[in-house]
């Protein structure tokens, strides 16, 4: 817990105005306070904020505002990774709704009982931009033009599987080449990733050690982005105690296996107490150290 | 061998509805009376600031507390704490997965949890909060087991089902169901460590009275010291505009906004029979003349 310390002066609050409306003359003729005029308030500090005549202050609603002694303060959250979660399966609500919630979103309702996991999906976004021109080469005939130049053959599959998806091109004139990676062989236009090959446009930059390059400037579109229903499910999420602070799979680093994981710290002084020889090693836990 | 580095502290943007505040007054150091914390409304008092580029976008870890002064108007030392809001609820079960019975957990009924609060307990929402117990048998002294705590890591909606065991005896174990009002929660630590594998660690018992607490952010505790003057006010003295009337002998210091801030009486003591002048007061006049108003005065 954080501890903050501070000092307020109230005289920064304290009314020190004297309205004229509150003065009057006495019985000799002196001006003197009405100190009873509720529009008094001098060396006090008022609940709620008011002008130097003594008149409340109105928000646009036309409330008074409360007078406040306002202080900053800066909040923090310490966070740790808990690790990775194990999908279960769960059986969903019977009554499935069928309004989305406002600003739905997984964080504020959770797995939300009830909610679909169409209620997860967004709208398919285009992402464009682009690269170099080495994916021209997975799209090019096996065969070779009068000058032993690669030729594109608009329409052949050049993919690994035919018969469900297609890499190839699409067409190709002087100017340039469009083809496609992986797109569903029965909807090529609007599935996959859309290459465009320009013939007479050249990049030119260098390495990372500084080597020059230059490749055909080629520009990528993508319309498939997004959540949709071939990158998202719904399963229950399950916390497994022995992935707690584990993100991902014990990996044998050295000649000594490690059991990455938050709780081991027992485990490691209990496995050496059991090593008594150098045979145990071999034999200890079904050959769990190894060497 | 490090695979990435990340920070571990942020700024916090948490909702003033996952926010408690109390606070507590004395009026000096030496009060011989027991703390007495009083609740503050936090959406009333803590406001957080938004985003200069985007004003409907918190900034984060910038708050500010609106101290009402009908509250905290006064002299003396207020302590505010302001922590995470906590849920008060009873453990409706104890159980394991029927699928992985290794993995146990505590079961709440989202009926039992006040209306505004039902939502914290969806699908996943409760992960990271922390549970605290109360003793079963109270009124034995302190109510809560203190040093006690469990971190919920997951929950589920879960409904319970028998597994018939034989010789008429049945055991119960709960699998994940979203028709179901009663939610299921992995906590850590629950896990018994390998070389004891009996001593399973504490979870809680069915029935139990519990707090759950969210981990938003870190608790602050602020003490605020009120006082009545500082380096500003005892410029007045020093610099500011003074008047001396010497009519009738009222010594008027005034702000650096030439608004009166305090008045004396200025007078001398004389010996009643000799007329010897014995003292010089100077006497604070808690009734203002408004007449030494300093503009009235100098405009001439």
């Amino acid at each position: 817990m954080e501890y903050i310390r501070k000092k307020i002066n109230l005289e920064n609050y304290t009314v020190r105005s004297i309205p004229k409306s509150v003065l009057v003359k006495n019985s000799e003729g002196k001006t003197v306070i009405d100190e009873s005029n509720p529009k008094y308030y001098y060396g006090t500090i008022p609940n709620y904020k008011i002008d130097s005549e003594g008149n409340f202050i109105l928000d646009p609603f036309g409330q008074k505002i409360v007078n406040t002694i306002d202080v900053s303060l800066f909040i923090t959250q310490d966070i740790d990774d808990m690790g990775i979660f194990t999908d279960t399966p769960f059986v969903p609500k019977s009554s499935t709704l069928t309004i989305k919630p406002d600003n739905f979103n997984s964080f504020t309702y959770g797995r939300l009982a009830g909610a679909p996991v169409s209620f997860y999906y967004k709208s398919p976004i285009t992402v464009s931009g682009y690269t170099d021109d080495s994916l021209l080469k997975q799209v090019k005939s096996y065969r070779k033009d009068t000058q032993g130049n690669d030729i594109y053959v608009p329409n052949l599959n050049v993919s690994n599987d035919p018969k469900n998806s297609f890499n190839g091109v699409v067409y190709t004139n002087n100017l340039e080449t469009v083809y496609k990676i992986g797109s569903n062989v029965n909807n090529v236009q609007n599935t996959g990733v859309e290459y465009t090959t320009f013939k007479n446009e050249y990049v030119k930059t260098v390495d990372e050690f500084g080597k020059a390059l230059s490749y055909n400037k080629t520009k990528f579109v993508s319309k498939n982005g997004g959540w949709n229903e071939y990158n998202t499910s719904l399963n229950a999420s399950l916390k497994k105690e022995e992935y707690l602070g584990i993100v991902f799979k014990p990996e044998v680093d050295s000649a000594v296996f490690i059991n990455r994981g938050v709780e081991d710290i027992f485990e490691r002084h209990a496995l050496l107490s059991e090593i008594k020889t150098t045979n145990d090693i071999d034999t200890n836990r079904g050959g769990f150290i190894r060497i | 061998m490090a695979t990435g580095n990340y920070g571990t502290i942020r700024p916090a943007d948490v909702s003033v509805d996952d926010v408690e505040i109390f606070y507590s007054y004395t009026p000096n150091r030496e009060s011989l009376t027991t703390v007495e914390l009083l609740p503050l409304d936090p959406a009333q008092v803590l406001i957080p600031a938004n985003n200069p580029d985007n004003v409907n976008e918190i900034f984060g870890g910038l708050y500010t507390l609106k101290l009402p002064t009908s509250i905290f108007g006064s002299k003396g030392y207020y302590s505010i704490v302001i922590r995470p809001k906590q849920i008060r609820t009873t453990i409706q079960d104890c159980g394991v997965l029927i699928d992985n019975q290794d993995v146990k957990g505590v079961v709440f009924d989202i009926n039992q949890i006040p209306l505004e609060l039902q939502n914290r307990f969806e699908n996943g929402n409760l992960v990271g909060y922390r549970i605290e117990y109360i003793k079963e048998q109270t009124g034995t002294g302190q109510d809560k087991i203190q040093n006690l705590f469990r971190i919920i890591t997951s929950n589920n909606r879960a409904l319970p089902i028998t597994q018939n065991q034989g010789n008429s005896n049945a055991s119960q174990a709960y699998t994940f169901n979203d028709n179901s009002t009663s939610v299921f929660c992995t906590v850590s630590p629950s896990s018994a460590p390998s070389i004891k594998p009996n001593a399973v660690p504490f979870i809680g018992n069915p029935q139990q009275d519990v707090i759950i607490t969210n981990t938003f952010f870190n608790p602050v505790m602020l003490e605020i010291e009120m006082v009545e003057f500082d380096e500003e006010t005892l410029a007045y003295a020093l610099f500011s505009n003074q008047t001396k009337s010497l009519e009738d002998g009222i010594y008027t210091i005034y702000n650096f906004g030439n608004q009166i801030y305090r008045q004396y009486n200025l007078y001398e003591v004389k010996d009643q029979f000799t007329g010897k002048p014995l003292y010089e007061v100077r006497e604070q006049k808690f009734t203002i003349d408004p007449t030494k108003d300093f503009d009235d005065i100098t405009n001439f």
